[in-house]
């Protein structure tokens, strides 16, 4: 039976550095695997739609503008994201990526959620139009 | 809550909000004095709706909704449904991401453990014990987050396989990681079966024998505390442990005590099986081809999560969705014997008897309804919804105002 088993630790946690780290500045390194932000780039995409139908929270949307001229843009809503890396996992052409050094995501408003990801003009094309807005599944 | 109408007794309810832990659940005991006469629980206070969701995404959403189910042991519910899927499908799963799969699943039992340490500590008024486990903790969480990239919903699964490998760099990590947290846990088991303040609130207290565990059908650490042999991973192994078996960990004295000491215990076990893993790691690919559609049938698969067995049942029309998928965690299995443990003891131990089964109230509430008439009745998404907000509107708040 003893008393104050803890003792020690604490004493020694009293001449040590504090465990937690300092936020937002500096920024903590990140590690390599990190998902954070999801990239999408236009090159080997075929428009098979498969990351799209495969997303859990319905955060990606494909336009396809010319399947034969490959030209697609890529809605992405990262305030749905939920960072599962399935859409990494069902392309096959490897044009989906998640930035390990973007993951400080959140914001106080509302906008700024959703990127469009594609050629320049493509999404200029896409944003021109009225866009109908994603259907939210329940 | 009835009010008691014997002038010695009287009813003391706890919860919904914050019955010693941070979920909802409600709790009501018969007190005499400080001593629990008797006492009654009530759950259904988070119920979600995730098993009626799951009709509605495919096979591969419901991977990551399932997963969702709780925080805490997210990577073995989304293995459990792996296991059942796959098995549906008959789809062999390649030896390597198998060996993945046990890995960081016990990773996350270290990590359950850890931080449950830490929740019972706090229970009892030890925070000091509790700042340092949860300090500890972080050791694991890191480990966790450079094998997969997320510190909590590790999503390392994939219908098929896994996500990601473990290449020699990530072996370096986990042993050193591992190595720290050995000491660590020799530490706190040492503090905890030491420390005399802390064994007053442990020892002894809540004790359930064996035959009291098997009739209450207690499963898990809980059990295994009292003795009772069972561990999924050892009677129906899956994954790595057919090849690999793990060293089971079995206390008798059935008190709180025992309650913390298999907890350590099991993490000793873990790091063992984790550092044998990685020794063993067999060569394959990481994943093979999963159908998008799942063949006609019913499976069961069996998992033992960190709190105890977690059971799937999925039932496949041969659709891309699947048409049943029930689950059962370990929660519903062991909370009735909390009516038990209390009877008899301090008013002040309740709390630290109700954390001693390591609960997760969210987890566990399911709805059923049962057709007196025995018609067939059909329950949509909206009116499953409707019916949630009336019981929890009207039904309560008459409770409440009663």
């Amino acid at each position: 039976m003893k008393l104050g088993t803890l003792f020690k630790d604490a004493l020694h946690a009293l001449f040590s550095r504090a465990a937690t780290e300092p936020y937002p500045n500096p920024q903590p390194n990140e590690t390599e695997r990190l998902r954070g932000r999801l990239m999408w780039a236009p090159e080997g995409c075929t428009g098979c739609n498969l990351c799209v139908k495969d997303c859990p929270a319905n955060a990606i949307d494909l336009f396809v503008l010319d399947k034969k001229a490959k030209q697609f843009v890529m809605r992405y809503d990262v305030g749905r994201c939920t960072f599962c890396g399935q859409c990494m996992q069902s392309c096959r052409f490897e044009c989906w990526h998640a930035a390990n050094d973007d993951w400080s995501l959140a914001g106080t408003t509302v906008d700024g959620f959703t990127y469009y990801y594609g050629e320049e003009d493509d999404v200029e094309r896409v944003l021109a139009e009225p866009v109908e807005e994603h259907p939210v599944k329940v | 809550m009835t009010p008691s109408t014997d002038r010695k007794r009287f009813t003391v309810p706890i919860g919904p909000q914050h019955p010693a832990l941070k979920e909802p659940g409600h709790f009501a005991f018969d007190v005499d004095g400080e001593i629990v006469q008797s006492a009654s629980v009530r759950l259904g206070y988070a119920h979600r709706g995730i098993e009626k969701a799951t009709e509605s995404r495919t096979w591969v959403q419901n991977l990551y909704l399932l997963e969702r189910i709780c925080g805490i042991c997210s990577h073995i519910h989304a293995t459990a449904y792996c296991l059942g899927v796959e098995k549906l499908a008959e789809v062999e799963v390649p030896p390597r991401a198998q060996a993945i799969r046990s890995l960081v699943a016990e990773l996350e039992r270290i990590h359950s453990h850890l931080l449950w340490l830490g929740v019972a500590a706090h229970e009892a008024g030890f925070d000091t014990l509790f700042m340092y486990s949860w300090r500890d903790r972080e050791t694991v969480m890191d480990i966790l987050e450079a094998l997969t990239g997320n510190r909590v919903h590790y999503s390392a699964n994939v219908l098929g396989g896994v996500k990601y490998d473990v290449d020699d760099k990530q072996a370096a990590t986990i042993r050193e990681g591992l190595d720290f947290l050995e000491e660590r846990t020799l530490h706190y088991l040492e503090v905890v079966t030491t420390d005399g303040l802390f064994l007053q609130r442990t020892r002894g207290i809540g004790v359930m024998n064996r035959d009291e565990a098997e009739q209450s059908g207690v499963i898990g650490p809980t059990g295994r505390a009292s003795g009772v042999h069972r561990d999924v991973r050892i009677d129906s192994p899956y994954t790595a442990y057919a090849e690999h078996p793990i060293l089971p960990v079995y206390e008798s004295t059935g008190d709180l005590l025992a309650r913390f000491i298999v907890r350590l215990r099991e993490q000793l076990a873990s790091f063992e099986y984790i550092r044998m893993l990685l020794d063993h790691l067999p060569n394959s690919p990481l994943t093979t081809r999963m159908p998008r559609r799942v063949k006609e049938g019913e499976a069961i698969s069996r998992v033992e999560a960190p709190r105890g067995e977690l059971f799937y049942f999925i039932k496949s029309n041969g659709g891309d969705m699947p048409e049943r998928i029930h689950v059962r965690t370990p929660t519903l299995c062991n909370i009735a014997s909390v009516a038990q443990l209390v009877i008899g003891q301090h008013l002040a131990d309740v709390p630290m008897i109700l954390v001693g089964i390591d609960p997760c109230f969210s987890c566990n509430d399911r709805t059923s309804v049962i057709s007196q008439d025995g018609q067939r009745d059909l329950w949509t998404w909206d009116r499953l919804r409707q019916y949630g907000i009336n019981h929890y509107g009207t039904h309560y708040s008459k409770d409440i105002h009663r």
